[in-house]
């Protein structure tokens, strides 16, 4: 218990520091919301506009001492004020409109990833230096080493746009209006398997090497020699005895991965057009709106934070010696 | 294996596309964006959905650019000024009536301009620095009192956009309401459907030139980029768009040639802007000299940056004045035999024009130095995304490099790019000028000293203070002639000092599909600015002028 609220004040602090690096960040970038909205609408605004700009949007580019506490005061009550990009929208509602995007896509490939992944690393590891394992490894290392931007972009032009077997933009079909019934549910799942196959791809490599190498480790061990030696089943030895302690380490790689599902997968969500928390952010920096910057980056400081004691709980769980501690 | 046929099911739903009644002429059109946002409110110009304006709220007049500002009367009819230019008396048109049955007249206008007065921020055209007041004289007729006597604020007072006194005054706050079921004046007002990935416009049904409207919808998809345009684009499935589809002969028009079409008339003008206040000391020597800057313009190769940057999309600006083709008809001919060697590519006549100015590499360094010695040094800046205008820097970089100008280049992120050119740190930059109706626009935005630090097109930061008298005289009359010989110093001024570096127009961007519809605008029938976008009333003269396909 004690180890556990340790970890919350420990987790406060750093949400704190996060929450200040937030509002700096921004705003350490040139350039400045105003002068981006007016040279976008340069050929309908004359340059007096431009007073009437900063009138409207005064809020983001006010004295900085007064926008900081303006600031904290918004992450206490949890009101994040008016996006400029979206105006007049709220942050939270912007924010809010692509946070189930997100989490499906990004939370499903994450799973399947990490699901997928970690089952061939164990099968790998058992029959190391087998057909199988000589294969797949090498392939999985490589995988591992390709950028999200070109699977994406590959898988784009093969299946979206040389046999158009697959759509190339949105998230479901836009003629059709969001609803539970078949035809609804069929174009968002429809919708979402190249982002979903391409983000899985990206990440599965990464947990088949941990998961494979950890597990050899682990089958070296005493104990699974004695639950060999016992006689058990060589399923339960390969599960219970070894891939259990080999999972540990791959744990604390999924759950970083799933406090960065907030975050969006930028570069997939760009490609595929589709509208979740990753695209947001990408037209918040362009837009220089610092509000939505905020709102976003607190969610992720956020997701991160909660998936991290998540983790301190699971590991509770997985290895009892923490118990004590 | 159940769970497996299910999701196959699923797909298979979701991937057959629902089929839609067609009995209605729905027009598909694109402007590239992220995501809809729903906002008709016209005050809002950075997030008000693009077809608010023109589309829902009609302007009063129409000044359509491409036939020299002739005036088209919308809901008004007619607008005279006083013997002194000090006021503008407008008419309204008759029976004009908003989407609701309630009928349009001067009232909405004095609603909407003290709307204006009382909220500075909707006062996106500065109207009111402008115009001292005005006074409704009877239901149909309002005039308009200026500060000063000119012949340009009408061109403002039409582009703010008239909402309905019976809807706006019971607004609390009109400078966050979104307008979410607008009431207009325009063509199509009614939005019978909106989400973040597609939204549909429909018919007006009280509309005052509905014997003119043949349009029932028009169709907004949200595509975010121009490959998505172009997938959708060679699919049949767009209408009316204008988006930068690489090799257009082929990956567009050459999928059906019968129906697939393009018009790339001239836009605003793309230039290099030279820093005249840069803090570089050998560079403002050199960018002070109008023989380097006439050495800079003819290192230029126009025709290369307009075949291998552009794709041959452009058109070659040459005019001593920068002009371009879009003002032809303001063209002072005897300036191309005085100035029009300086605008035309010739490195050795470059070479000879810095020889003779004194720019000699004197230290050895394989660069040439100013006449004082001191080093030439800089890079050109261009916005990393715009790859057309990155390869004419480097086109640029490649003149300027023959004549023994230590000159590179530099890409950055465009809002960065913005943010130097607005303050103005930096030495050189390819920059664009808008075009308006006229072309005292451009020459008043790039090089009225008075603008220099409110846009990013006076980037040049050029003082020079005949042509702000004679910029500042342009719109004291309204007579044609007149204007001209001002507009004629201009230019001459302009040739001869070359306080910018013009190479090209960026194409007014527009494609169309001609199996749905016709009528649209192009070479042959070049009636005006044939794009969709925002800032181009003429869209709507646009719109009028299609008819559907009849069905077979």
């Amino acid at each position: 218990m004690a180890f556990l609220l340790r970890r919350l004040g420990f987790y406060l602090a750093a949400f704190v520091v996060a929450a200040t690096i937030n509002f700096i960040l921004p705003r350490m970038m040139p350039g400045n919301p105003v002068d981006i909205m007016f040279s976008e609408a340069n050929s309908t605004l004359p340059p007096e506009a431009r007073a009437a700009l900063i009138q409207t949007f005064g809020f983001a580019t006010g004295p900085l001492h007064e926008q900081f506490f303006q600031y904290l005061k918004s992450v206490f009550i949890f009101d994040l004020g008016l996006s400029l990009r979206f105006y007049p929208l709220q942050v939270s509602q912007v924010l809010a409109q692509a946070a189930g995007w997100t989490l499906f896509l990004v939370g499903v490939s994450a799973i399947l990833s990490f699901v997928i992944g970690s089952m061939l690393g164990v099968v790998a590891a058992w029959n190391r230096g087998g057909k199988f394992d000589s294969i797949v490894s090498p392939t999985a290392l490589a995988i591992q080493s390709i950028p999200a931007v070109v699977i994406s972009l590959l898988l784009l032009f093969a299946f979206g746009t040389t046999l158009a077997w697959l759509p190339s933009s949105y998230a479901y079909h836009p003629s059709l209006d969001p609803g539970f019934n078949l035809q609804y549910i069929g174009s968002v799942l429809y919708h979402a398997v190249m982002p979903v196959v391409s983000l899985t791809f990206v990440s599965l490599g990464g947990y088949l090497i941990n998961m494979r190498n950890n597990m050899i480790g682990q089958l070296g061990e005493d104990h699974v020699v004695m639950g060999t030696a016992k006689g058990l089943s060589s399923r339960r030895v390969r599960y219970n005895y070894a891939a259990r302690n080999a999972l540990l380490p791959s744990v604390t790689s999924f759950s970083l991965s799933l406090g960065a599902v907030m975050g969006g997968s930028l570069v997939t969500e760009i490609v595929f057009n589709y509208p979740g928390l990753g695209n947001t952010l990408y037209l918040a920096i362009v837009a220089r709106d610092y509000p939505l910057i905020q709102g976003q980056l607190l969610i992720m400081t956020g997701a991160m934070l909660v998936a991290n004691f998540m983790m301190d709980l699971a590991y509770v769980y997985l290895d009892p010696r923490m118990r004590r501690a | 294996m159940t769970v497996k046929s299910i999701l196959a099911a699923l797909l298979l739903a979701g991937a057959a596309l629902p089929s839609a009644a067609q009995a209605e002429s729905i027009l598909t059109g694109v402007r590239q964006t992220q995501a809809w946002v729903e906002n008709f409110n016209p005050f809002l110009p950075t997030t008000r959905v693009f077809s608010t304006q023109d589309f829902v709220f009609e302007p009063l007049v129409i000044f359509n650019v491409m036939q020299g500002g002739k005036p088209e009367f919308r809901l008004a009819t007619a607008y005279t000024y006083s013997d002194d230019l000090k006021s503008v008396t407008i008419k309204l048109r008759e029976a004009v009536k908003w989407s609701d049955g309630e009928s349009f007249d001067a009232d909405d206008l004095a609603f909407t301009f003290n709307l204006l007065k009382q909220y500075p921020q909707l006062d996106l055209q500065a109207v009111w620095t402008q115009i001292e007041g005005f006074e409704v004289i009877d239901p149909l007729t309002i005039r308009f009192d200026f500060k000063e006597a000119s012949s340009g604020v009408i061109y403002d007072l039409v582009r703010a956009y008239i909402v309905p006194e019976h809807i706006w005054s019971k607004v609390e706050d009109p400078t966050t309401f979104t307008n979410p079921k607008p009431v207009g004046s325009g063509p199509m007002t009614d939005i019978r459907r909106f989400t973040p990935q597609e939204f549909m416009q429909c018919r007006n049904p009280n509309y005052w030139d509905a014997e003119n409207l043949h349009i029932d919808c028009m169709r907004f998809p949200q595509l975010a980029n121009n490959d998505q345009v172009l997938t959708a684009a060679a699919r049949g499935e767009l209408d009316w768009f204008g988006s930068f589809l690489p090799d257009i002969e082929r990956t567009y028009v050459g999928v059906d040639p019968e129906h697939h079409a393009y018009w790339f008339p001239a836009g605003s003008a793309v230039m290099f802007s030279l820093n005249f206040e840069t803090t570089n000391e050998g560079n403002r020597e050199a960018i002070n000299d109008v023989n380097f800057r006439r050495a800079f313009s003819m290192a230029m190769d126009r025709q290369a940056m307009v075949d291998i940057a552009g794709y041959g999309y452009p058109t070659i600006n040459e005019y001593p004045s920068g002009l371009g083709a879009a003002f032809d008809t303001w063209n002072v001919p005897e300036l191309e035999g005085e100035f029009g060697e300086y605008t035309r590519f010739n490195l050795e006549e470059a070479k000879a024009i810095l020889q003779q100015a004194g720019y000699v590499d004197t230290n050895g360094d394989g660069f040439i130095e100013t006449p004082s010695g001191k080093p030439i040094e800089f890079s050109i800046l261009a916005p990393s995304g715009y790859t057309d205008w990155v390869n004419t820097s480097q086109l640029a970089v490649e003149g300027l490099t023959e004549l023994g100008i230590n000159a590179g280049l530099s890409t950055l992120e465009v809002p960065a790019w913005t943010d130097l050119l607005m303050r103005g740190s930096y030495d050189v930059s390819i920059n664009s000028i808008q075009v308006g109706v006229t072309p005292h626009q451009m020459y008043s935005l790039a090089l009225a000293s008075r603008n220099i630090g409110t846009n990013r097109t006076a980037a040049a930061h050029y003082r020079n203070p005949e042509l702000d008298d004679l910029l500042d005289t342009f719109y004291q009359t309204n007579d044609k002639d007149e204007q001209f010989q001002i507009m004629s110093g201009v230019q001459r001024i302009v040739a001869e000092d070359l306080p910018f570096v013009a190479v090209f127009n960026n194409p007014l961007w527009f494609e169309y599909n001609t199996k749905r519809f016709t009528g649209w605008f192009n070479a042959d029938n070049p009636v005006g600015n044939p794009m969709i976008s925002e800032g181009v009333p003429e869209r709507v003269l646009h719109l009028l002028s299609l008819r559907p396909v009849a069905a077979d």
